[in-house]
């Protein structure tokens, strides 16, 4: 009897060994995962001039490294540096590097790399080396690179963000390279074609192998399709998902959705320099005419909140601005005191149909109170021609900012030699150099926010909305951090609980 | 049976002429607290009886005044093309020769390029405005206009009274005039009516991408674009002014080819 027991009790031990390693052989089997994309992939060369955009940026994060990046709660974290410190006056910064960091290919990751990758990334001009005009970075050991800049910035940790890391020797136009590039991401890349890009995991990650078996980022740029995909199974991620559609996807059971606050903020400047347009009060009471409450309640219920300063509250610089109160007939009487000339049309110029009924709200409130305004839905590379060359009298722009500080969008957009919207005022300028040049963190949230405070009050735009982006993804998936910025890393994905 | 498309496109006439005078609206202004109600909802300004879109505007008004702007832009476009068609192919009919071989070439060289691509490329360069939107569907509609007329005009110019005239010494513009332009009449007439169907189509169709008429403007091409998104939760914006356009387009489709069975015989062969 007691044999038989035991005989039982060998067999039952063996029987459910053998169902777990089946279990754990199908599982892996399909640890794969499909992620909708939003926006084009075109290039994954990050110092190219394609490199910049918000498609580029998620592919190259997965494949190549940088010395610092932003986490999705908008704290920086170290990847390529593990410490970093700037002297006294900001302006010459110091990353001491990970040891044994080794690219896909086996190869550690040196400081050579590291630099030669810099010199590649300024010599390209991409639109992110903009933001490092005359900066050298240089070696002073195995294991310390110095970024030297030209006078005191405060913002270059979280400005490194966009700045991604080859093996030294990559050429301008290395096609060759970037067929099989090699990297020191979480991720290697497998396949790249216009429709589809394959990533798996890079064995020799310095943060251990990502779980899952493989990533495919699909394109799929009409919402409808991201959606029906998105029920049926067939991605597991998508996000981008806007406010109508959004009951629905909340009411399928074998979904996660999330809305996340971005960097994002409505912007609409008004072109200051036109002589309609020239007056703060006449400015003040054209955004006090907007009830931009009800819009945002209507249209936004769920990814949008009135916007309480000129950037997100997630940003480095965010002070609270007192709110505009919507007041039609004041506004109405302080254009008419400013002698507005009400048979003048306004051109409002936007791109990208997704902001359409927000924007025809805007001329609706505007024409209630008698100010005529031609509303312009331009192509993107249209409108971006005509917004830097202010062909424009009102913009509206949703002004994201990956790196989380406002030296980004308050200190490069509004001094006077911007010449970005026509408002100029020496004040301003004094406080933004300012704050460019403080390595005091506490200090620069200061002086942002008074630079802020005088935007705000002389409305040299009107700052109606901060945005959230809705992320939603299949229930099978653990690990995903939707990110502010439109993102979201791979690494952490595991497919079961 | 054969005077119901006479019925529907009179219903069509009357709706655009008449309706805009009844049913006031204003493209512009929003109503967000109204938006996306169904049809025969009650709103703030009534009961929206074809529902409201995403703007909380009412969509049988977005009907009856996008009657008026197809009937509108139809009517201008087919009225230009056909003068230039006309002109121009009965002048390079009848003279014949290097202005002839000209003409008819360019011609040739405007058939092999696609119709739609040449419009959007057009309309797509200019600040969007009802004129750009004419002189854009304009560009490719007067092609088939001058191919009938240079045929009918090839034809009748061997014709015995056309040289009779031309041995009495009347006039070469008289005798275009008043001895070959009158026979293009029948022909052109049931090619006017295709081309308005096809104008209106085409019109609806850039409206839909975004590069046809201004915002301020209705068009059914623009609203049922609105609706794109909408097709699973709020049908009526897209459909019902679909439904509109596509009665018309039948309707005139059949009184063409009435038209054509009863006056475009040489047209046809030509």
């Amino acid at each position: 009897m007691r044999r038989s027991l035991a005989i039982v009790a060998v067999a039952a031990l063996a029987l459910s060994a053998c169902t777990t390693t089946t279990g754990g052989t199908a599982g892996s089997g399909s640890t794969e995962v499909v992620v909708a994309g939003t926006y084009p992939i075109d290039s994954i060369d990050p110092h190219g001039p394609q490199g910049g955009g918000t498609g580029p940026q998620m592919a190259e994060q997965a494949i190549f490294s940088r010395l610092l990046r932003v986490k999705p709660d908008g704290t920086l974290e170290g990847d390529l540096a593990t410490a970093w410190k700037s002297d006294p006056t900001a302006s010459e910064w110091t990353f001491t590097l990970r040891q044994g960091v080794k690219f896909s290919d086996g190869k550690p990751v040196t400081a050579k790399d590291i630099v030669d990758s810099f010199k590649r990334f300024i010599d390209l001009k991409g639109t992110n080396s903009a933001n490092f005009p005359g900066y050298t970075l240089a070696s002073t050991s195995d294991t310390e690179v110095v970024l030297k800049a030209p006078k005191p910035d405060a913002a270059i940790p979280r400005k490194l963000a966009v700045f991604f890391v080859l093996p030294s020797g990559v050429t301008a136009n290395d096609t060759a390279f970037f067929e099989r590039p090699v990297g020191s991401g979480p991720f290697r890349l497998e396949r790249f074609s216009p429709n589809e890009i394959v990533f798996v995991p890079n064995e020799h990650h310095y943060g251990g192998a990502p779980k899952v078996s493989k990533v495919t980022v699909r394109k799929m740029p009409e919402l409808a399709a991201r959606l029906t995909a998105l029920r049926t199974g067939e991605v597991d991620i998508a996000w981008g998902i806007p406010d109508d559609q959004l009951p629905a996807v909340q009411g399928e059971s074998s979904l996660t959705v999330q809305t996340v606050q971005s960097s994002a903020v409505f912007t609409m400047w008004f072109n200051s320099s036109i002589p309609a347009l020239k007056e703060a009060a006449v400015r003040r009471a054209l955004w006090q005419a907007i009830d931009f409450q009800t819009i945002i309640k209507q249209l936004y219920p769920q990814t949008g909140t009135p916007s309480e300063g000129v950037v997100s509250a997630n940003t480095l610089g965010f002070v609270k601005q007192e709110p505009v109160r919507h007041d039609p007939a004041a506004a109405k009487a302080a254009l008419t005191a400013a002698g507005f000339d009400f048979n003048q049309k306004l051109r409002l110029q936007f791109a990208n149909a997704e902001f359409r009924p927000f924007n025809q709200a805007v001329v609706s409130e505007l024409q209630k109170i008698g100010v005529q305004v031609d509303l312009l839905e331009k192509e993107q590379a249209v409108f971006t021609k005509d917004l830097l060359a202010l062909n424009w009298d009102i913009n509206f722009q949703q002004l994201s900012n990956p790196t989380l500080d406002a030296a980004n969008t308050i200190g490069r957009l509004y001094p006077c030699a911007a010449k970005r919207n026509g408002y100029c005022n020496p004040q301003l300028d004094q406080l933004l150099a300012q704050a460019g040049a403080s390595a005091d963190e506490k200090e620069r949230v200061r002086l942002y926010g008074e630079a802020a405070r005088i935007i705000w009050q002389d409305a040299v735009g009107m700052f109606p909305m901060a945005v959230k982006h809705a992320y939603a993804w299949n229930k099978r998936l653990s690990g995903f951090t939707p990110d502010p910025n439109g993102l979201p890393s791979f690494a952490g994905l595991q497919v079961g609980s | 049976m054969r005077r119901i498309p006479y019925v529907v496109l009179a219903i069509y006439a009357l709706v655009g002429g008449l309706g805009p005078l009844f049913i006031d609206y204003n493209p512009v202004r929003a109503s967000l607290e109204d938006r996306l109600r169904g049809p025969g909802s009650q709103v703030s300004t009534g009961i929206a009886w074809l529902g409201t879109d995403g703007l909380g505007r009412d969509v049988l008004a977005q009907v009856v005044y996008g009657a008026r702007t197809s009937v509108v832009i139809g009517l201008a476009t087919v009225v230009v093309s056909c003068v230039i068609g006309v002109a121009i192919g009965t002048v390079a009919g009848y003279f014949r020769g290097w202005l002839d071989t000209v003409l008819a070439r360019g011609i040739d060289i405007l058939l092999a390029f696609p119709a739609i691509l040449l419009t959007i490329v057009i309309a797509g360069a200019f600040e969007r405005s009802v004129l750009v939107v004419v002189t854009a569907l304009s560009a490719t509609a007067w092609i088939s206009f001058a191919r009938v007329t240079r045929g009918i005009a090839l034809s009748t110019r061997e014709r015995a009274w056309v040289q009779a005239a031309r041995v009495l010494g009347v006039p070469r513009i008289s005798i275009l005039v008043r001895h070959i332009l009158p026979f293009t009449a029948g022909p052109v007439v049931a090619l006017a009516t295709l081309e308005f169907a096809l104008v209106v189509l085409a019109e609806a169709g850039l409206s839909f991408l975004g590069i046809g008429l201004p915002n301020s403007a209705v068009s059914w091409g623009q609203t049922i674009a609105n609706g794109k998104q909408y097709l699973a939760t709020a049908w009526w914006i897209s459909a019902l002014p679909g439904i509109a356009l596509s009665l018309l387009i039948v309707n005139i489709g059949i009184l063409g080819d009435q038209l054509t069975a009863r006056y475009g015989q040489r047209g046809r062969r030509s």
